[in-house]
């Protein structure tokens, strides 16, 4: 039987403990020298609203179970979520064989449990979450969809709109005698609202926000007349000639940047030298107004956890202070092959080994406003969406298609698309000449409005 | 030799078919229908994945997993309600079944199916020795190592070489209230090349790949480890050298194979059934129309042989096959899975697919490409006075509602009066979908597939597929770079 069943109580705890350490169990009796589980329970309910009806209704219920074991140094892994005990035996099994693959390397080993100071309340569970009932996530959804159609006569469909909610907790275990559990819970909402333009043409104004507290959601009223506002302003369009000009960046695109950018402080990258920062740490690569933290323990963060991945304590990393590249970011093994140890920066879901990666990452606010920044512009771009590719790990360089709207005089004089918006990220940093004091975590990633001295913006048209 | 599993199979005895008798699907089906939907799905699943790499010279990944469960749809008009189960516990799936039901409030319904009909459609090929299954560990490592020895025997400005193979093998039971079963297993492959390359300061990064729904063979006969190793590691090395390109609008020469990504994206995924539906698709009221410059034929197929977008049946049961959406630039068909069709009085594509039981199905691509034209690859560069070759893309987007599309160059060359005169790095294509395809006006005859690589992500679902296209030119495409 599963321990696990769907319902308005939090997960228990002790029960995906009880399982991670007899999987720990299994592990030494089958001739691991180490062994770590990590079981994960997770539930979440989704409505979507498409044409003021509900288009789609999604309950999830998912357990898994992660077993990582170290055998003669080198590593094995396997993950399921078949916990039957004979499924379990034979994986235990193949896992040591599998780790008899792989190549013994002195930095493998797991953490043992680091004596610290509780976490003391992270405000990572909201029991109104799990008590929000379907119908008042329908309800929601439907009012997001009806909001952003009533914005504008031009807004005429939308792509959908979605309310979903999860909870969940994670037992990690290792044969170390490190044993941590955590629980929390999500509520998303977003709207993708659609205006007609010019010849059958659309234009799209995504807006969503991800809260670890229902009640910290901003007004469903809001969201859905921001996504509406974004459709609309952007009907007309158009390209602008190829020039080099300062660029304001939005702080949707500011935070895809960071993110981009978090790459290059992996650790894994730095020792591989695959990192374009490889060679720079302690050396000043930004303008003074740039400072970039990686928080795990900011109370209520969507992106917040008391552990990383391999059991060992969140912290608060500054990875650029002021200008100086401060630091880089390691998981156990990264940080041994450093020398450095983890800077308790392990990702992993139950299905994968751990990886460098971030908690809430985001960039101090400054303290002018979006307008005033906006304001210091008489000729330039501002940029507010962007493609999916269009950053180079290994080199930093930035290219990305734009939308968004041509500065004349410091103020929006018409809006623009199909260009792109290119440097190098090293020069980006360097050339941050304004920070916003509007710094929001709606994700897991932040960032306040930028403005960037010069960036190459090329158009569709002949200049 | 032993003759393991065909790459498909419709055997009501394998082991999901038992775990999931008749019976029990015709009751599950009848609990989803229970207040009204007037139609119900389940579908039973059990993959295996396996993964290994190797980096800085260590075999660092050993790793297998398994994902197994049930999912149940439950259609009422347009509106879908899904939920699933990890696992095969029949009380779970009947809990998963009623919380599915929930979606309709019309009442009851006639729920159990009178009887269910095997779907069985033949094979689009066959694989007598399927790649994830007939490598054993041992195998699979030893084409790493031979990778890892190639890339970085090829030139001594690479650093660091990560090899990497995964294989899955995915069996499937579908069956629905229409009275559908299909079961189906498929088997994929693939082995992953990044090369860095350093020199003077300079860090460059190249990425190559094989496989695919792919015999064992395959790995010596068609993409050797050591070819693969090679044209990640020569990619790397020639960006060291590289300028970056000119920013503007001018002619663009796309390479033939993985360049249909362009195809894919700028047009495939406005042609999606859903899209089509509900409107949100410039395409929707095109039918008939020039889409594309005359002489354009593409295509979206399920069925070509050993591509990574192939399959015998979709994820609903319904048999791949090959639909033309445009001929000689008219639009002439869509794609759709059930529920689209059914809403729209269309017929079915084979394009319903999923990333897992964990999902309900979408409308999505195959294998997507551009037909043979009748030029010579080499005359659509030597007519370009100045333009960019875009020998190899990286990964491409498109935003279908409004058409806004960008791809990443990984390896460009300039062309000077039509000549290619050096290479290119960072460049990045942009443009709208509405007009890509009319934009074309040169269609060479080496049309290639490119079944080993390609991913495509759509409402979070991630799902194998094939794209391809011969060399294609287009008069004019915004090329982003830091030169003006």
């Amino acid at each position: 039987m599963s321990p696990f069943s769907a319902g308005v109580q939090p997960v228990a705890e002790a029960a995906l403990e009880a399982v991670a350490a007899e999987a720990v169990e299994r592990a030494r009796a089958a001739g691991a020298e180490e062994a770590e589980a990590i079981v994960e329970s997770t539930r979440s309910f989704t409505a979507r609203a498409l044409n003021r009806q509900v288009e789609t209704l999604k309950q999830s219920v998912t357990h898994g179970l992660g077993l990582r074991v170290i055998v003669n140094g080198a590593v094995g892994f396997v993950s399921t979520n078949d916990f039957r005990s004979a499924a379990l035996e034979d994986l235990t099994r193949r896992v040591v064989i599998l780790a008899r693959f792989a190549t013994p390397d002195p930095a493998n080993g797991l953490p043992a449990p680091e004596r610290e100071d509780p976490p003391g309340d992270l405000r990572l569970f909201d029991p109104a979450v799990l008590e929000l009932p379907p119908d008042r996530k329908i309800d929601m959804a439907l009012t997001l969809e009806r909001v952003a159609l009533g914005y504008d006569p031009r807004i005429r469909r939308t792509e959908g709109a979605a309310v979903s909610s999860h909870d969940g907790a994670v037992a990690l275990v290792n044969s170390h005698g490190l044993a941590r559990t955590w629980s929390g819970t999500a509520v998303s909402a977003h709207v993708v609202a659609l205006a007609d333009d010019r010849e059958g043409k659309q234009q799209t104004g995504y807006y969503g926000v991800s809260r670890r507290w229902l009640g910290e959601l901003p007004p469903l009223e809001e969201l859905a007349r921001e996504a509406a506002r974004r459709a609309v302003q952007r009907i007309g369009a158009r390209p602008v000639p190829a020039a080099r000009v300062p660029v304001v960046m939005h702080p949707d695109i500011g935070a895809a940047w960071l993110s981009d950018l978090h790459g290059a402080f992996s650790g894994a990258g730095v020792v591989k030298q695959a990192s374009w920062l490889t060679d720079k740490l302690g050396q000043t690569i930004a303008a003074p107004s740039v400072t970039l933290v990686d928080d795990g323990r900011m109370p209520g963060g969507i992106a917040t956890e008391p552990y990383d991945g391999e059991g060992i304590p969140t912290r608060r990393n500054v990875l650029i202070d002021r200008g100086r590249c401060a630091m880089f970011e390691f998981d156990a093994y990264y940080g041994r092959r450093m020398g450095t140890g983890s800077t308790g920066s392990a990702q992993r879901s139950y299905a994968s080994v751990p990886g460098v990666g971030h908690n809430n990452l985001y960039l101090e606010p400054g303290t002018e406003t979006p307008e005033a920044i906006l304001a210091r512009v008489d000729r330039g771009f501002y940029m507010d969406d962007q493609g999916s590719f269009g950053f180079n790990s290994v080199t930093g360089d930035y290219s990305y298609q734009a939308q968004g709207h041509w500065i004349e005089r410091g103020e929006k004089a018409f809006p623009v698309e199909g260009v792109t918006v290119a440097s190098n990220s090293l020069e980006m940093l360097r050339q941050v000449v304004a920070v916003g004091n509007d710094l929001r975590f709606e994700h897991a990633v932040a960032c306040p409005t930028l403005l960037i001295a010069e960036m190459t913006v090329s158009g569709g048209v002949e200049g | 030799m032993a003759n393991p599993p065909q790459s498909t199979v419709s055997d009501p005895a394998s082991e999901l078919a038992a775990l999931l008798p008749f019976e029990l699907l015709e009751e599950l089906i009848a609990l989803a229908r229970a207040h009204g939907a007037e139609f119900a799905e389940v579908y039973g699943e059990h993959t295996v994945h396996t993964g290994f790499s190797l980096e800085e010279n260590r075999l660092k990944r050993c790793e297998r997993s398994i994902l197994r469960g049930v999912g149940v749809r439950a259609v009422s008009g347009e509106q879908t309600g899904y939920a699933y189960a990890d696992g095969f516990e029949p009380e779970d799936l009947r809990e998963a079944a009623r919380v599915a039901a929930r979606i309709a409030r019309a009442g009851a319904a006639d729920g159990r199916p009178k009887s269910f009909k095997v779907v069985d459609a033949p094979a689009p090929f066959q694989l007598s020795e399927p790649a994830p299954a007939a490598l054993d560990e041992s195998r699979k490592i030893a084409l790493l190592q031979r990778a890892n020895d190639a890339a970085r025997s090829h030139d001594p400005r690479v650093h660091e070489v990560s090899a990497a193979l995964s294989d899955s093998t995915k069996q499937f039971v579908v069956a629905n209230s229409d009275g559908l079963w299909a079961a189906d297993r498929q088997y994929l492959a693939r082995l992953t090349v990044v090369a860095l390359a350093l020199a003077d300061g300079e860090r460059q990064q190249g990425f190559a790949a094989g496989g695919g729904a792919v015999e064992a063979s395959y790995f010596e006969r068609d993409r050797s480890p050591e070819t693969i190793a090679r044209e990640a590691a020569e990619t790397a090395v020639l960006l060291l050298a590289a300028r970056e390109p000119e920013a503007g609008a001018y002619p663009v020469v796309v390479a033939s194979g993985w360049g249909g990504v362009m195809v894919h994206e700028c047009f495939g995924h406005s042609m999606e059934g859903d899209t089509i539906r509900k409107r949100t698709s410039i395409r929707a009221t095109q039918r008939g129309q020039q889409v594309a410059a005359r002489g354009v034929t593409i295509v979206d197929s399920g069925v070509v042989p050993f591509s990574r977008g192939s399959f015998r049946v979709d994820d609903e049961g319904t048999p791949a096959q090959r639909t033309v959406l445009v001929e000689d630039g008219l639009l002439v068909g869509y794609l759709w899975d059930l529920l689209n069709a059914r809403l729209t009085g269309e017929r079915p594509t084979g394009n319903g697919r999923r990333s897992s039981y964990r999902d309900y199905p979408l409308c999505r691509m195959t294998n997507t490409y551009i037909e043979a034209g009748p030029q010579a690859p080499e005359d659509l560069i030597a007519s370009v006075k100045r333009g960019l070759y875009c020998k190899n893309l990286g990964g491409g987007s498109v935003n279908p509602a409004d058409g806004n599309f960008s791809f990443q160059v990984t390896e460009a060359h300039q062309i000077e009066n039509g000549k290619l005169t050096y290479p290119v790095r960072n460049a990045t294509l942009t443009g709208n979908g509405n007009d890509a395809m009319l934009k074309i006006d040169a269609v060479a005859s080496d049309l290639e597939i490119d079944g080993t690589t390609g991913s495509c992500g759509k409402d979070g679902q991630w799902k194998p597929v094939g794209v391809g296209q011969p060399t294609v030119r287009f008069t004019a495409i915004t090329v982003g770079g830091t030169r003006t």
